[in-house]
């Protein structure tokens, strides 16, 4: 019987080998490819990258925006006391400043894209993208951070404002003076210790935050995730709007005066700790799940009948003129004392 | 007699019980008055009884006898046509694949197999992409009846229903290559005028927009996805999510229908027509971020 599997498995290996050999050939000739399809398929984590390890600094204004495409790689970007913009790339492509715009007074660069060089051919289009196992970017503390990506783990820490869109790849943004914008559609967006306006959306990762204030009043927070689950710790702002489809929401924090916090999800629960002093109207509309407040809750009306939705609006404390709405057509709805 | 001794080859076919009657008497007389004879017929009995006693166990086997055989044959052949086909099978190829020339040709037609498979699985996708390049000129109405029954296919009971002009054919839709919904599409196209009507007719204030948006974006997405812009893991999770989109959706449409006057289900119903577009959204930014990539 071992005979048999060895002479199956060689043969298997000898032919599959041919054919292997011979298709590129085969497609180059026969069929033509699809110009007009983007190449989806991505180069993938485990791919064992070779290339060249570089390192350029510019000086740049303080407020500088630096604008980037990364294929592939890990991309750490931090903010540092100096009006510089520095990049490292270990095993990845070679790359260029691109002054787009100077400073009128100073004459220092403060729009700047990082411009890959001879990509072609490498990775998907790219031409102008960067790659590499770890890229290291330093940048002034007051710099805005514009990244388009691919296969991007991104790390970023201490810059004013970023605006960061990935195919793939988790997020990670910690010490964000004001604002943030993430869009992923696979991985997850965690943020911590950030301010301004808030944008989160990920399509099946999950979403953290902690510590997040407004940098103004009326700064929104809105987090948005498809499958994942959403957690939320000490969030200050006042217009709150988390959505989950299939994911559950978490809320860790307080209701504040004034505010209007809108959570929902199609299938998920929801879940909120908030102190026991808090005052707000509340709104919760469940389906085939329940509702259970730890708080007591003064009711206005209520229609729990059967049916597929029930209301509840009530009010919690007094004083307060925080509206909270809270929806789930699946889940159950909790309400817990801090 | 006495003047000739014995042979001890005849001497060994008498005891062999080999030689003819009218011999055996004669070698019988002779031995009993020739002692010579005699003595040489003791030695080779000795010797005989110690060769037999020897080869005792050999001559005791059992001989398998002919009606045997055919036992043992009948037998061998009612197990046989017992036997399943995939033993049969089996047996057939551990005894076919012991040869290499056999084993390789048997993996060639495999693999062959594999990549024509994959092959013809690719024409499809160039049909859609096709498509996509440059689309025929629709009709709100054809919109509608196109890519409502697209959305409809992770849960049948959505809101679709409430569209008359693709009710009937909604089934029809179910085969997802975009070949087939072009063939339906002109079938089931309605006047303009006709289907803007029937569009709004039925729903609430601020719904038909929604329903639009679902219905044009529901087109584009289709194509994408079918042409392999999400991962199968994406996939899988966007056909999850849709269908718990449309569950809801469905839900409350039916709630809202039963009670006019119940706003929180209107209010869920307009989040996931929200969250609908938004999933929708999803898929076209996807491959909006990998064109501007390229």
């Amino acid at each position: 019987m071992k005979e048999i599997i060895k002479h199956l498995l060689l043969s298997a290996a000898a032919v599959a080998i041919v054919a292997g050999l011979s298709l590129p050939a085969i497609a180059h000739y026969g069929v033509p490819a699809p110009v007009d399809k983007p190449a989806v398929r991505a180069p993938g984590r485990s791919l064992i990258m070779r290339g060249d390890t570089s390192e350029k600094s510019v000086k740049a204004d303080g407020s500088v925006r630096l604008t980037l495409c990364v294929t592939q790689g890990t991309l750490k970007v931090n903010g540092w006391n100096r009006k510089e913009v520095r990049v490292y790339i270990r095993d990845g492509n070679k790359f260029n400043f691109n002054v787009r715009e100077k400073n009128e007074t100073t004459g220092d660069p403060n729009w700047i894209t990082i411009m890959g060089v001879g990509n072609k051919g490498r990775y998907l289009g790219g031409s102008d993208c960067i790659w590499g196992n770890d890229i290291e970017i330093d940048v002034p503390l007051n710099a805005i951070i514009s990244i388009k990506g691919q296969e991007t783990t991104a790390q970023i820490d201490s810059v004013k404002r970023v605006e960061i869109s990935t195919v793939g790849g988790d997020i990670s943004l910690r010490n964000i003076a004001a604002g943030i914008s993430a869009v992923t559609r696979q991985g997850d967006v965690t943020v911590e210790s950030s301010k301004g306006p808030i944008r989160l959306d990920t399509t099946t990762g999950n979403i953290v935050v902690f510590e997040a204030t407004p940098g103004e009043i009326g700064d929104p927070f809105l987090a948005k995730t498809h499958g994942g689950t959403i957690s939320l710790q000490s969030v200050q702002h006042r217009q709150v709007e988390v959505g989950s489809i299939s994911g559950s929401v978490l809320y860790n924090g307080t209701i504040l005066n004034g505010g209007s916090y809108n959570f929902n999800s199609n299938r998920g629960s929801m879940r909120m700790l908030i102190p026991a002093d808090s005052s707000f109207q509340l709104q919760a509309t469940f389906g085939a799940g329940n509702f259970n407040s730890e708080l007591n809750i003064k009711m206005e009306t209520e229609n729990i009948q059967a049916g597929p939705i029930k209301t509840i609006v009530g009010r919690l404390g007094t004083g307060g003129d925080a509206f909270v709405k809270v929806s789930t057509n699946n889940g159950s709805i909790s309400i817990r004392k801090q | 007699m006495k003047d000739k001794c014995l042979d001890i080859g005849i001497i060994q076919a008498f005891l062999d019980g080999e030689v003819s009657h009218d011999a055996s008497a004669r070698v019988s007389g002779h031995i009993a008055l020739c002692d010579a004879c005699a003595s040489m017929l003791a030695e080779a009995e000795d010797q005989s009884t110690l060769v037999f006693s020897a080869l005792e166990r050999e001559f005791n086997t059992l001989v398998p006898t002919q009606r045997l055989w055919s036992k043992i044959n009948g037998s061998i052949a009612t197990e046989r046509d017992s036997l399943p086909f995939w033993q049969k099978v089996y047996a057939f190829l551990t005894v076919a694949l012991v040869n290499p020339s056999f084993a390789a040709a048997a993996s060639l037609v495999i693999v062959i197999g594999i990549f024509a498979a994959v092959w013809m699985n690719r024409t499809p996708v160039s049909t859609d992409l096709a498509v996509s390049v440059s689309p025929p000129p629709q009709t709100a109405q054809q919109i509608s009846t196109v890519s409502m029954p697209a959305v409809s296919l992770s849960s049948p009971d959505t809101d679709d229903r409430e569209i008359e002009p693709a009710r009937a054919s909604t089934s029809d839709y179910r085969v997802e290559r975009a070949a087939y919904r072009s063939e339906s599409r002109r079938t089931n196209a309605a006047p303009a005028g006709d289907a803007s009507a029937t569009i709004s007719n039925g729903y609430m204030a601020g719904e038909e927009s929604y329903v639009r948006t679902i219905s044009a974006l529901a087109k584009t997405v289709e194509e994408q996805k079918d042409g392999g812009i999400l991962r199968p893991s994406e996939r899988i999770a966007y056909e999850r999510d849709m269908a718990v989109v449309n569950d809801t959706i469905a839900k409350m449409k039916t709630e809202v229908k039963r009670n006019p006057k119940n706003e929180s289900a209107k209010q869920v119903l307009y989040s996931s027509y929200q969250n609908k577009i938004d999933l929708l959204n999803s898929v076209s930014q996807k491959e909006e971020l990998l064109v501007s990539l390229k």
